[in-house]
Parts: C-alpha cells; sequence; structure tokens
C-alpha cells in the first residue's frame, strides 16, 4: 500500500492557502531551516567509510568532509577477514601521545 | 591495504575531539621502542582502505527549488509522519513576519497569535513527539486493536 506523504509543491500549496503571495524562495528557504531543525532529533542514520593511513589519529568528520554528521553513535574497524567489527569509544578522550599531522 | 588485526576491538579505539575523529590502537612492542609500547594507546599504525565504518545520525538532506522530481516534486528528507509539521514551520514563520510587517495592530496581534500556534505544533511534533513519530515503534507493535470488553 502506497504510503501518504507530501512533496515540497503540496508543502507550498498548502501554505499559499493562507499566504498566497509569500515567495517560492522564501518558503523553501524556511523548509530547509525546518529541516535543519528536525536534523538535531536524530532523524536520520548513515553510514560512511573512510580509509586510515599509517600514524595518521585525526580523521575529518565536520561538515566539510561532506558527510553532515551530526552525533557518531559507533565505530566500526575492519578484521584481517574484511568484517567490520565494533571498536569500544574511548571515554576520557585522553592519551599520552598526540598527533598533529 | 587489507587489516592485519584479527581482533581489532581488542585493541583499537575510538573518540572524538571538535570535528575530528580519533582512531588509536594499543598495539606495539615492548622491545626498546619509545612511546610505542603495547597497552599504549597511539596512533592507528595500518594504512586499511575503506578500514572504518562510521555509524552517525545525520541531517536531512535540503530541500531544492528546482522543478521536477528531485526539486519540488519530491518529498522532504524526513519521515512522511513529520511532513504536515513542516507546514507548521513555514506557516509560523510566516505569521511572524506578518505580525512585524502589518501597520495595523489588530491584524499584528492576530498573527502573532496565529504564529504561536503553529509554533507550538511545529514544537510538539519535532520535539515532545519526534521520537515516537519517527520510529513508530513505541510500545508493543499492536496490529490489533486491544479487547476491552
Amino acid at each position: 500500500m502506497a504510503v501518504h506523504k507530501l512533496t515540497i509543491k503540496e508543502i507550498l500549496s498548502r501554505v499559499r492557502e493562507v499566504f498566497p503571495n509569500a515567495p517560492q524562495t522564501y518558503m523553501i528557504s524556511l523548509i530547509n531551516e525546518a529541516l535543519v531543525e528536525a536534523g538535531r532529533y536524530n532523524t536520520k542514520v548513515e553510514y560512511a567509510k573512510t580509509t586510515t593511513v599509517a600514524d595518521q589519529q585525526w580523521y575529518a568528520i565536520g561538515d566539510e568532509s561532506g558527510a553532515d554528521i551530526n552525533k557518531v553513535y559507533r565505530v566500526d574497524f575492519m578484521d584481517s577477514s574484511g568484517d567490520y567489527v565494533k571498536i569500544p569509544r574511548l571515554l576520557n578522550n585522553e592519551i599520552q601521545t598526540m598527533d598533529i599531522d | 591495504m587489507a587489516s592485519s588485526y584479527n581482533n581489532p576491538e581488542d585493541f583499537i579505539a575510538w573518540f572524538i575531539k571538535g570535528d575530528n575523529l580519533a582512531i588509536v590502537t594499543t598495539n606495539g612492542s615492548d622491545e626498546g621502542t619509545v612511546h610505542h609500547r603495547l597497552g599504549d594507546y597511539k596512533p592507528i599504525d595500518e594504512a586499511v582502505t575503506n578500514g572504518v565504518l562510521v555509524h552517525y545520525y545525520s541531517e536531512p538532506n535540503a530541500a531544492l527549488g528546482i522543478p521536477g522530481a528531485t526539486g519540488i516534486d519530491a518529498s522532504p528528507d524526513l519521515d512522511n509522519t513529520m511532513h504536515s509539521s513542516l507546514v507548521d514551520y513555514v506557516k509560523f514563520r510566516l505569521y511572524q513576519d506578518k505580525a512585524g510587517t502589518s501597520p495595523d495592530g489588530n491584524i499584528s496581534s492576530i498573527a502573532m497569535a496565529m504564529a504561536k500556534n503553529h509554533e507550538n505544533k511545529w514544537n510538539e511534533a519535532i520535539r515532545r513527539f519526534g521520537m515516537k513519530k519517527r520510529d513508530k515503534t513505541g510500545g508493543p507493535r499492536r496490529i490489533m486493536p486491544a479487547d476491552l470488553r
């Protein structure tokens, strides 16, 4: 059975019932503001792979990396047979040596 | 390159500082090494192609104003239970604008009340009930109505 959902055009149409002269670009901008706010509430689960470099500690996951990561909740590392295995999170975020590369 | 770790969970750990993910290992040697002993945390010692799989909560894709299936004919990148809430958000902001620009005090106060009404509906959907509306599985997955006899 088809799931009922709204398209962007239908959302604009519903708003125009009350605001017939509202500019489309402005309304799209408001919809995107709402989507950013909704993103704070763990609405979308994603996965990404990255390649490690020998002796490199840090890997960029900010918005500039293109992954749109809000919160990392699990990390896996590949074992010798090619399977991904969950690795533990280090809670105190501190180690003896600090790689700045 | 492939991984040489048979049990990576026993050696490798991760943590986050700012916008960076740290991958560290306790693998090492006790013989004549400086800060590379077995058991000390240090940067990952292997280059492994696609070696790290990161699971994360992401931001929804932006809505585009262009015509077509990838633009305004597409659905927002949210669960369909939240689609009507987007209408509330847009109306809330437009009523706010109207309240701020109208020279008539009566129109302005009515617009402000309507803005508040739609803001409350948006907040209720996204904050108070966001989790339930998102996963659709709050509590048992009941498919039959309860027998009230």
